[in-house]
This record gives C-alpha cells, structure tokens and sequence, in this order.
C-alpha cells in the first residue's frame, strides 16, 4: 500500500523531528498534540514545536519551506484528519495510561488499513496494545527512532504477533526508500536491540569510571576514539542526551528485564548524579552536565566534574600513557588505569552483545549495523571483536571472570566476519558462515570492491567496472581532497569510457567516504607555495581546469553522486558534471574565499552561466553576477541537497536519493538513461558587464568593510573574484569565452595564493579545521 | 704555531655591508646597540682573545684537565682568563639587564662567541655552557628562581651546565632513567641518577655550577612526555642567596678525548640531591629545547670559528712556505723557491677554507640578526617570521658548519703537508677539536632528520617560506642584470632544483619516512650549500660595485671566492641531488644480518 500522507501525535523533540523528517521525504503531515487548558490558540502546541524545528541546530528539516508540508493541529479538533492519513505515528509521553488513550482516539478516527506504529523506547509492545482490538493490532507496529531523526540513521521496526506482514513491508519501505532509514527488524525485549547493548556501554563505562577512579576526560579519551566510538566518550555524550535520562533508562530496564541481567546487577545509583538532575545539571539543555563553560576573568573556561568531590574544576588533558596507545589491542593490555577501564567496559560490553543474539535479533549484522546506525560506532560490538581479535577478547573475558557467551566461544580462532570468494559473510549462531545479504535495490563500492579489482588505481583514486556498462571514479586521498593524481585518475576514466568501444557508456563519481570531496588538496597548495614553486601551481590549477572542461564536454555522461561534503574543487566537478544524483545529506558549495582563494577549476564560470541562465531571475545584467558573487565571497555551504538546489549548485533535472546505501544505484541507473542519445552541451559565451560590473560589486563589499562585517582582506579577495565574475575588460556588447572566464580564473588565484595572508588562511584551516578572518 | 687575528674587517663586512645592523638599533631595548658600540665592543673582545686565550690554547691541549678525588683541575692560566674574560662582563654581555647583564643582541654575542672560539674553543665551552642554562632559566623559570640563579650566571661567579645524556641514552632522551622524587615542598625534588658527557659539569673556576638536569618524576608517563626540567645546584643556595652546603652532586670520573681537552667532559652522580623544577612537570622537553636551540647555533659558530684560524694559518704557510716552483715557471726566480701559494691545488684548499668560512660567517649574521628580531621586534608577525626562519636554519646551521669547517681544518693539515701532523705546528689539534662538532648537541645525522622531518613539515612547510620567498624575490629582481648573471644563474639553478627536490621529498616523505631520512643528509648539505650560494651572490653584488675603490684587494678577494664557489663549491649540489633521486632503496634493500 502507498503511504501519501502521515500523521505525528505528540510534538515533543521526537514527534517533532519525525514530522520534520517525513515532510523532509516530501509528504504532507499532520502533527497532533494537546490543546493545553484554556489556550485560546488551540494548535498552540504544535505550531510551537514547528517553530522550533525552524530554530533548531542541526535543522531536522532540509529545507525552511518543508515546514510548510507540515499541518500543525491538537487531539480535540482535528482527529478526523487522521482518517485521511495512510501512516499514524504515536510520539506521546511514555506512559501507558496515556499511550493507551491516543490508541482510542486513533483507533476510532483513523481509516481501515492505515498503519498505526508507536515511537516508544521503553515500553514492551504487548503492554501498549494487548488490550486493544484485533483490528488495531494487525495494523500496529513499533518504529523506533533515534534523535534526531533526520540524522540518526537507524530505525528499529517491532512487529508484534498480530502484525499483518503487508504493514510491516509498508513501513520498511518507506522508511527505507522514503525516509533513507536503516531499517533494522528487532524483537519486543526490553531496550530492542541498540538501546540495550547502548545502555549497558553507558552503565559500564560510568560505573568503571567511578569505581577506578578516573577522571571523566580520561575516561572519554579512552571509551571514545580509540574504539571508533563517539569522540564525546560517555560523559560527553550524556551531556548531549541529557544526564536525566539515565535513571529513566535504568527505571524502565529495571521493571522489563531480569533480576541476573548483567544490566540489573550492575547498575547502581550514584548520589552526584542523583544531584546533578535534582540541581538542573543535566548535560547541555540544562545548565552544565559533567562538562561545562564558565565565564572567568580570563574567559570561557570549559570544565569538568570531579567524580570523587562533585566540583567543578578546568578540564585538563589527561596524560595515561595508555590513551597513547592508538592501536585497541596494545590500549586493552595497557597496564595503567586507563588500559584497565578499556579492559572492563569492553569486557562488559561486547560480552553482553555476544550473549544476547538470537535473543534480541536474528543475527550479528542486524546487531553491527543497529551500534553503527543508532550509536554512531565506526565499528558494531562484533567487527570490534574481529578488530581486536576474537581470541584476545576471550582472554580479556576470562581475564575479568566474566562467561564467555557460546557465540563468541564459536569464533575462537576465527572472525566474525570473513571475505570469501569476494563475498562479505557473517558468522551465524549455528557457527556457519553466511553470506551478508543486501537489500533489493542497494548497491555498495564496497561490495564490488571484495569482488573485483580495480582498472586502474593510484593512492588517491581508482577506477572500477560497477555493471551495466558503467564506469565509477572513487577518491580515495585523505579526506578525498582534490589532488594531481586524482585529476590524472579523472582523465584517464573519461580515456577508458572513450576508448571502450561502448564497453562503458557512463561514468559515475562516487565514492562510499564520510564525504565525497572536502576539495582540492590545499596542502599540497600551500607547501608548494611556501617554497615559491610556482610553476607547480599554475600547471595544477591549469590541470583542474582541462580536466572539469573534459568532463563537460565528454561525448557521454558524467554523473556525480555525492554525500556529505562537496567542497571547492569537489564542488567544481558536480558543477560540470551532465547530471548529479546527491545523497539528501549534501553540504555544497564554493568555499575558496575563505581561505583567501577563488574557485580556480571553473567553479566562478560555471555558477556565473547557470545564474545567467537561471530563467526565474530577475532582468538586467547584475543580479545574475550578485548571485554568485554572493555565494562566493559568503563561502555558502548547502545545508541539504534541498538547499543546494536554491544556489542553483544542483538543477531541477539532477536527482536526490534519501538512503545512502541507494546512492549508487540511482547514480547509475541516471546515468543509463541519460546515455540514451546523449548531446555534450554546446559552449555557451556570457555577455558581462566588465568594470562597471566589478565596481558595483566591490562598492557592496566596500560597505561591508566599513560595517565591520568585513575585514580589509575579505575585500581584497572578493575584489578579485569581482573581476572574475564581472567578465575581466570586456561590455556587455562582447562576449566572452568559457576560455576567457578561464583564464581570469587563473590570473585571480594566482595573484591570491602569493598573499600572505591566503597563506596564513589556508595554514590556519589545515591546522584547526576553521577559517582564519584576517 | 696556528696564528690568529680577529677578522674585525670581516665582521664589519657582514653586519654592515652586507646586512645592516643599523636595525638593531631600532628594536626596543637595543638603542645602545649602534654600529659604534658594535665596532668597539668587537675591538675589546678581539684584544682579549688574541693576548689572552689563544695563547691558552695549545698548553691547555697538551695538559688537558686533571681529576683527582672527584676534584677537576682545569689547564694551567685557564682560572686566571676566566677571572679576566668574566671582570671584563663578557659572560653578561647579551644577557638581561634586569639580572645584570649588557643587554646586547645576540648578533653582537655570536661574534664574540666566534672570536673565543676560534682562539681557544675548550675554553669558551666554560662560559658557553652557562650561557645555555641562562637562557633556559631565563625563558622559562619562575621568578624567584630567576633572582637567585640568574644574577650570578650573568656575572659570571656561577657557572651552568646541560645534563641530559645517560649511559644508556644520547639521542633517545625518552629513555632517560635519573629520578625526581617530591620532597615536601612544592616544586622540590630529590633527585638521584647518573649523566654523562657533561661539560663543564665540574670544574675550579667558579664558586657554583648550576646544572639544568633533565629527569623522570616518580609516577610520570613513559617516554619523552614524562621528562621534566630541573635546576641542581652543586651547592645548595641558602635564602641570603649565598652559597651553602654540598648538595649530592659528585663528578665521578672525566673523559680522556679526540679534543678540545681543556674542557673537562665528567660523570656526574645525583644522589638524593636537591633540586626545584623549572616549568611544568612533564614538559621538560620544551624548555630543553631553548638550551638546544641557542646550543646548536653556538656550535654551528664553533665550527665557523675553527675553520676561520685554519685557514689564517694555513694562508700564511702557503705564502711563506718556499718549495718547488710553479708550474708554468718560476715566480718568485730571486728566492730559492716559489711560495706553494702559486699551486692550483694548494689554492683549491685555501679558496675552500675561504669559501666555506667567509660563507659560514655570513649565514651566522643572516640567522643572528632573525634572532634579535625574533626576541625584540615589536610587530607579532614579524617576530614569527624570524622565528621560523631561525628554527629552520638551526639544523643547517650546526650541520653544515661543522661539516664544512671540518674539512677545512683538515685541508689547513694538508696544505702544511708533513708538518701539518706534528703537535707542534697546532694544525692537527683544530682536527680534532673541531671532529666533537659534528657530534654532540645532536649528530648531524639528527639534524638532517630535524630540518626533513620537523622544520620542513612544520605548518605545511610555512618555516621553508622564509627562505624560499625572500632568495626567490631577490633572484627574480636581479634576473634581467647582465652583470649579475655569473652569480645569479648559478644559484637560479640550483634554487630551482632545491625548490623541486622540497616539495617531492615532502611528497615521498609522508608515504614514506625512510625516504625522508635516506635523503636528509643530503638534503641539509644542498640546502645549505644553496643558502651560502645565495649570500655569495649577494656578497658578489656589493664586491662588484666596490672593487675598485680603496680596498680593492679585499673586494677582489670576495669576487674570486664568489666565482670560486659558483664554479667549485656549488656543482657539489648536483651530486647531491642525483643521491637525494636514488631514493632509500640503495640503503635499505641490505637486511641487517648481511652486513
């Protein structure tokens, strides 16, 4: 059945996020709450929680017009609206009397088929609609998100006994293909499947740090990064969640699960904590957590609790020598305190995983993949064994006296996960190994990588064959920054396309790294500039420049597929590129200027001939400059790949896809059909103002200067970025070239990367991460 | 005997043709450094070390320091000059006014520091080491521990000593073993362990030795983030400031030596002594490396200074030396033989010495002068400029000097043939006082691997732009000179394949670290060699525009030695390069076990 139009009862955090997420998908929503008593605006709740999405940051919506998708209503007026919704999602308070009296509003309003699924954390699913009607449980179902929904990307499905399996499929579908959920499929026991293993992390590792005396950044430094786990540690994260939701957690774990759960018996109350909440210490939202900001004479100070005193003191870098350590398995034979805390949490952790499948779910992947998606750990608890070793980790058990589970008794001298002919398998509870299954319709890099090798391949890129007559360029340099063996690898992709004799028809731009290009390689750039080697430079941007005009005019289509960052020269390429199919979770956008450059690989003459062409704009030769002037010299970064549109860095024709793990398959299945009877695009000259376009500008960024809002250096670089984009000396009666523009290009970056102070930007941003305003 | 003369008009040259020191005078705090004080000071400090501490310098060989009931017993006259050196305030001369000293800029202390060293190296090790243990305790003690130890380092009565190396560690200071034990107090320790290769660690010249002792607090990290810094005095110091009783520091034996024996290298032993820590716990690194910063540069200087006296001695040798005749006739027909100043290779020997000294010289004044600027300019981006550029000269500084005065000392050997390796003529003694020179403060091995591995990285190679940027500019000015082009081509050239061979070793080095220290030797040396080409050039530029004036002689003699080096010292850079394109394979295919 389609799902066109969902229902959200409850507009707190979650109800609010979920809403903001399925209008994110496209879909009107009705979000639902209480009409306080005595509001003369009745839909005040919900209208409230919509502003909030506007406000909050990280934005749950992509887009600031997806709010207006939303409808926001109350439970008195408008339950007759949920007659019209195929999807009901309950997000109300986590009580049972009160989740039961929504069901029957729902219940009585909804239409027959629509699916109702609850958005609980903690209470079972037989307890929430064991005492409703058959009808209602055929059609309900639990559909666990984790905060925020736009961003976290696990969601856990609970179907109960009565569930129709056509509801279930529903869910998952859109959940998976609408959503861009990772959709996990877990069992009615207590916490599903990551709260649980979550859960018992966060005890463990705040208990250990209690009783061997750590300090809370010791503690993070080393239940953090060096596992792959959040670079907040616990007490970080707690802080982000609210420490206040701890001893719910431990409330509702205590009333569902065992007496023996290792959970029960090693939870204990800690007074500071107890206090903490009672004080209003309850991590970010409140007024400091186990870190906090404290203005003093000298400035904001960030500090940390002292779990032994319960003062607040500065935070201090802790020196263990085991935090040293980068490799897990030297960090968990470490001999100081630091090596012993890593020894018990993860002790107690992973033994805890191991024990609880099949208990909890069908297998290891849905556990992995469950840490990954709802915890963020770059590994799940069973690729952190085969990373340490299964063996090593039985010995670490035995060495903290804790059973070792059959399972992971079953991966003695052996993995959890192997390759086997260029198959990923996974380790199932019977002790075989079994292939890891996709789903229908995904398609990974990663798994073709196991399966074939590449057709070409330097450090920073390889070319690989990925079916159906397409070929895929992947970055691999660090960050997959732009550099000249990437631009060599993207010639010699479009060589092997050309050459192929039909062999290949397309080529994708892809890769599977948290970012697809944080742009080109400024390092290098800047090394080169330090030792005035100049001509290094002039070929390397000359280089860029040849090889993004190649990819515009290739006689076949190049598509790029890109998630996350597409910075700069990362930028560049979508910019050329004959089409884009961008994962939802794009950030784009030309962010030269901030380290004192301009885009220099086409970027300027490209934006500038898609705002020029832009037919919503309005008349006359400046506002099209304005406009990429504007998002230039701000050094705009998309949000979304919704907002990117807006900057016209993506065009009405290019694709998004929600799921990451759907990317490639939509890039190539684009790419296919763009193949058909594909036409390179015909060179398009611009009409440019010339000078008195570059005055205009720099008059606005004179103003800005004097505002304040600019320092003397921004205008040097938007200055020239002004003559880039106003055309150089020509008139509106002359045209000038893609060459020309080129060429401008050129003489501004080249000008720019022998300032001082472009090089003290570039340096600041490869040192701390951030734009230096000098 | 070896003869020496200050080379007044050299210094001249260096701080006001070719640079100009009328800057120092405009940084805060150095008004009084005019080029006046410059010149007089220099005359002072010659007159010192020509009629007191060369003539110290050959008896102080042969006699060498005696030890007896761990009581050292430095060379006869030694006591006697230190008294001079320090009454005439040579030990406060750059130091801080605030604690008693001159105030002066280090520019004007490198040369002195070349003078001393160049009459009678063992001995400036005394006040050379002080001066170490001054600026660490300048830079990053505390306030009281500045009034109580630096007033008498600046006078001179307290001398200071570096101890870092142990039995079973030079270069790999994580390993070091000697033990700080809290003692009560705050920041007092106990401190018990053994170092070694500690010059000047005891001695009968002054009243206290200040010892800045790298060692390990009970419970500290492992490794060289678990070393701090402390200050042992060998007598405690009670609260009037004067000296008290016997702390547990004993000098338990000193080398027999290649060199410089005058200078007395010991063991010394801690034993529960007292000692107060200097800066943070832990991070003793950082403050030792301020002693070694300053160390590596003096050292550097050491070299120059050796290399200056072999060639003096040489040069007058060879034009007094009578023997054979030329090879294209006779010369000098009315003497019995011709000077072998007229053999092409005796002159390929002394235009070398030349070339790398008189090079060397001006290398130290380009880095001295980045030095006062570093500490005084008022403007923070210029401050961080010189600073860089002094950090990344360092290395070059001390390796390249040292190796180049080195080989000039022995060519000052070679030209006086037989003669050269007996005692008597001095010759062989600047051998061997100069061969410590490329190995302590750090091998020069170590700083090859410093210059490729830390400064050429550092901050995306942002230290290199410091030299890069301002040859570049200066090359590409004099393009278009045709008068120029003999000099400029050359270091063009070579700057050109020094800028390529960077980058790519930046490239190599980061995939690979052997491939940045299989090249790093090499890489110093064309560095260097390029540098030196670089402020030849320059020297060449002035020496044109004055060789025909009054001293046309000594322009002449700049201009031929700038020919001699861009024709016979820099190709050498091409065999360097070649090595550097070898890559590590050469070295590193053999497995240890086949050797």
């Amino acid at each position: 059945m389609a799902i066109t139009k969902v229902a959200v009862i409850g507009s707190g955090v979650m109800g609010g996020g979920i809403a903001a997420h399925v209008a994110n998908a496209g879909l009107p929503v009705v979000l639902l709450d209480i009409v306080p008593p005595g509001a003369k605006n009745r839909n005040i709740v919900a209208e409230e929680a919509i502003e909030r999405l506007l406000k909050t940051d990280p934005a749950p919506l992509m887009h600031r017009d997806f709010a207006r998708r939303i409808t926001p209503c109350n439970l008195e007026d408008h339950l007759a609206l949920l007659a019209e919704c195929d999807w009901i999602v309950e997000a109300v308070l986590e009580r049972l009397d009160v989740k039961h009296a929504t069901y029957a509003k729902i219940d009585a309003a909804r239409k027959p088929g629509s699916i109702v699924s609850s958005n609980t954390s903690t209470i079972p699913l037989r307890d929430l609609v064991g005492a409703m009607p058959e009808r209602f449980q055929r059609d309900f179902l639990i559909t666990h998100f984790f905060n925020p929904p736009r961003y976290m990307r696990l969601l856990e499905i609970v179907k109960g006994p009565n569930t129709r399996a056509d509801a279930v499929q529903a869910i998952d579908e859109f959940c998976d293909l609408r959503l861009g959920k990772g959709v996990i499929h877990a069992r009615d026991t207590p916490g599903f499947i990551a709260n649980r293993i979550g859960g018992m992390w966060i005890q463990s590792a705040l208990q250990a740090a209690f009783d061997l005396g750590l300090s809370i950044e010791e503690a993070d430094a080393i239940m953090g990064r060096p596992f792959g786990m959040p670079r907040t540690g616990i007490f970080g994260l707690l802080d982000l969640v609210g420490i206040d939701l701890t001893p719910q957690v431990a409330a509702s774990m205590q009333r569902t699960l065992p007496k023996d759960d290792p959970y029960i018996r090693l939870y204990k109350e800690r007074p500071l904590i107890a206090r903490m909440i009672a004080e209003g210490y309850t991590g970010r939202k409140g007024k400091g957590g186990f870190y906090r900001m404290t203005r003093t004479e000298t400035g904001r100070v960030r500090e940390a609790i002292d779990l032994a005193t319960g003062q607040y003191r500065p935070v201090a870098e802790p020196t263990l020598a085991s935090i040293a350590e980068r490799k897990p398995d030297v960090l968990l034979r470490h001999g100081d305190r630091g090596g012993q805390y890593a020894r018990r949490v993860l002790a107690q952790t992973l033994a805890y995983a191991a024990a609880l499948v099949p208990e909890i779910a069908d297998d290891i992947v849905a556990v992995d993949e469950a840490m990954r998606w709802g915890y963020t750990w770059k590994y799940g608890p069973f690729e952190l064994i085969d990373e340490i070793g299964a063996d090593a980790v039985i010995t670490l058990l035995e060495g903290e006296k804790i059973a070792v589970p059959p399972l992971l008794r079953q991966a003695a001298g052996k993995s959890f996960y192997r390759t086997s002919a260029g198959r990923l398998e996974y380790l199932a509870v019977d002790g075989a190994y079994v292939r890891v299954k996709r789903r229908p319709g995904v398609l990974l890099l990663a798994d073709i990588k196991r399966k074939s090798k590449p057709l070409a391949r330097n450090g920073s890129a390889s070319l690989w064959d990925v079916g159906d007559r397409v070929l895929c360029l992947e970055f691999h340099s660090k960050m997959n920054a732009i550099d000249p063996d990437i631009v060599f690898m993207l010639g010699k992709g479009l060589d092997t396309v050309k050459k192929s004799n039909g062999a290949f028809k397309a080529m994708v731009v892809y890769n599977e790294a948290e970012n697809f290009s944080v742009g080109a390689n400024v390092g290098l750039a800047l090394f080169a500039a330090n030792v005035a080697l100049w001509p290094f430079i002039e070929e390397g941007e000359a280089a860029g420049q040849n090889a993004y005009k190649d990819v515009k005019y290739a006689p076949f289509p190049v598509l790029s597929a890109p998630s996350g960052m597409a910075l700069g020269g990362g930028c560049e390429i979508l910019l050329h590129s004959a089409a884009v199919q961008a994962h939802a979770e794009s950030y784009i956008g030309l962010v030269e200027t901030g380290v004192g450059l301009v885009p220099g690989w086409g970027g300027c003459k490209e934006l500038l001939t898609r705002q020029v062409a832009n037919k919503k704009r309005p008349g006359g030769p400046m506002p099209p400059l304005m406009q990429a002037f504007e998002a230039i010299a701000l050094a705009k970064v998309s949000r979304s790949a919704a907002e990117a549109g807006d900057m016209l860095m993506l065009r009405e024709s290019d694709g998004i896809t929600m799921n990451r793990d759907r990317l490639l398959a939509d890039a190539k299945a684009k790419a296919l059909a763009l193949a058909k009877d594909y036409q390179p695009p015909k060179p398009a000259p611009l009409n440019l103002p010339g000078p008195t376009g570059a005055a205009a500008l720099k008059l606005g960024v004179t103003e800005l200067v004097h505002q304040g809002k600019a320092t003397a250096y921004d205008a040097v670089v938007a200055e020239r970025l002004a003559e880039v984009l106003s055309g150089g000396d020509t008139d509106m009666t002359l045209e000038t070239s893609e060459d020309q523009l080129l060429a401008l290009e050129r003489r501004a970056f080249q000008s720019l990367i022998r300032e001082p102070k472009t090089l003290a930007r570039i340096e600041h941003m490869l040192e701390t991460g951030k734009p230096l305003r000098n | 005997m070896t003869t020496y003369k200050a080379p007044l008009r050299e210094y001249r040259f260096i701080l006001q043709e070719l640079f100009d020191i009328g800057e120092l005078a405009k940084l805060p705090g150095y008004a009084d450094a005019t080029p006046d004080v410059f010149e007089q000071v220099l005359e002072e400090a010659a007159k010192l070390c020509e009629e007191v501490l060369f003539p110290l310098n050959r008896s102080g060989d042969e006699e060498g320091c005696a030890f007896e009931n761990g009581v050292v017993r430095t060379p006869k006259g030694f006591k006697e000059a230190y008294n001079l050196f320090r009454e005439g305030g040579w030990t406060a001369l750059s130091c801080d006014p605030d604690y008693g000293g001159q105030g002066l800029p280090h520019t004007l202390q490198f040369f002195v520091e070349e003078m001393v060293s160049s009459s009678n190296m063992s001995f400036g090790m005394y006040p050379g080491l002080s001066r170490g243990a001054y600026s660490a305790i300048w830079r990053h003690a505390s306030p009281a521990q500045k009034r109580k130890f630096l007033p008498h380092l600046v006078d001179g009565s307290w001398s200071g000593t570096m101890c870092l190396t142990e039995p079973q560690c030079g270069t790999d200071l994580g390993q070091i073993r000697t033990r700080a034990e809290p003692a009560g107090a705050d920041g007092v320790y106990k401190i018990t362990g053994t170092k070694i290769f500690i010059s000047a660690g005891e001695h009968d010249l002054t009243g206290n030795i200040v010892h800045l002792v790298l060692a390990r607090i009970v419970g500290a990290p492992a490794g060289i983030r678990g070393i701090s810094l402390l200050i042992v005095p060998k007598f405690l110091v009670k609260e009037d400031g004067t000296v008290g009783p016997r702390n547990g520091v004993r000098c338990g034996s000193i080398e027999h030596k290649m060199g410089i024996k005058g200078s007395a290298t010991c063991v010394i032993n801690f034993e529960d002594a007292e000692g107060y820590l200097v800066g943070e716990a832990h991070k003793g690194m950082r403050a030792m490396f301020t002693m070694m910063n300053g160390a590596r540069l003096g050292v550097g200087l050491q070299g120059l200074a050796l290399g200056e006296t072999a060639y003096q001695t040489a040069r007058q040798y060879a034009q007094e030396r009578l023997q054979g005749r030329a090879l294209k006739g006779d010369k000098f027909p009315d003497k019995p033989a011709d000077p072998i100043i007229v053999h092409p290779d005796v002159r390929r020997m002394l235009l070398t010495m030349k070339a790398y000294t008189e090079g060397a010289r001006a290398l130290a004044g380009w880095v001295s002068l980045a030095l006062d600027r570093a500490e005084r300019h008022p403007d923070a981006e210029t401050r961080e400029e010189a600073e860089d550029f002094v950090g990344l000269m360092t290395p070059i500084i001390k390796a390249m000097l040292t190796d180049n005065a080195f080989a000039a000392t022995n060519m000052g050997v070679q030209v006086f043939g037989g003669h050269g390796y007996i005692r008597e003529w001095g010759m062989e003694q600047l051998v061997r006082d100069c061969r410590i020179t490329m190995l302590y403060e750090g091998a020069n091995g170590i700083q090859a691997l410093d210059l490729v591995g830390r400064k050429m990285p550092m901050h995306n190679g942002r230290l290199l732009r410091r030299f890069f940027h301002p040859v570049d500019a200066w090359l590409r000015q004099r393009q278009e000179k045709p008068e120029l082009q003999e000099f400029v081509a050359p270091v063009m050239k070579a700057f050109g394949r020094l800028q390529q061979v960077t980058a790519l070793l930046a490239q190599k080095g980061m995939a690979d670290p052997d491939e940045a220290g299989a090249a790093a030797s090499e890489y110093l040396r064309a560095f260097g060699l390029v540098a030196m080409a670089y402020l030849w050039a320059r020297i060449a530029e002035i020496a044109l525009a004055k060789a025909g004036g009054d001293e046309r002689l000594f322009y002449k003699g700049k201009l031929a030695t700038a020919r001699f080096y861009m024709a016979r010292v820099l190709p050498e850079t091409n065999a360097l390069f070649a090595n550097i394109a070898a890559g590590a394979e050469p070295l590193m295919e053999l497995e240890a076990e086949a050797f």
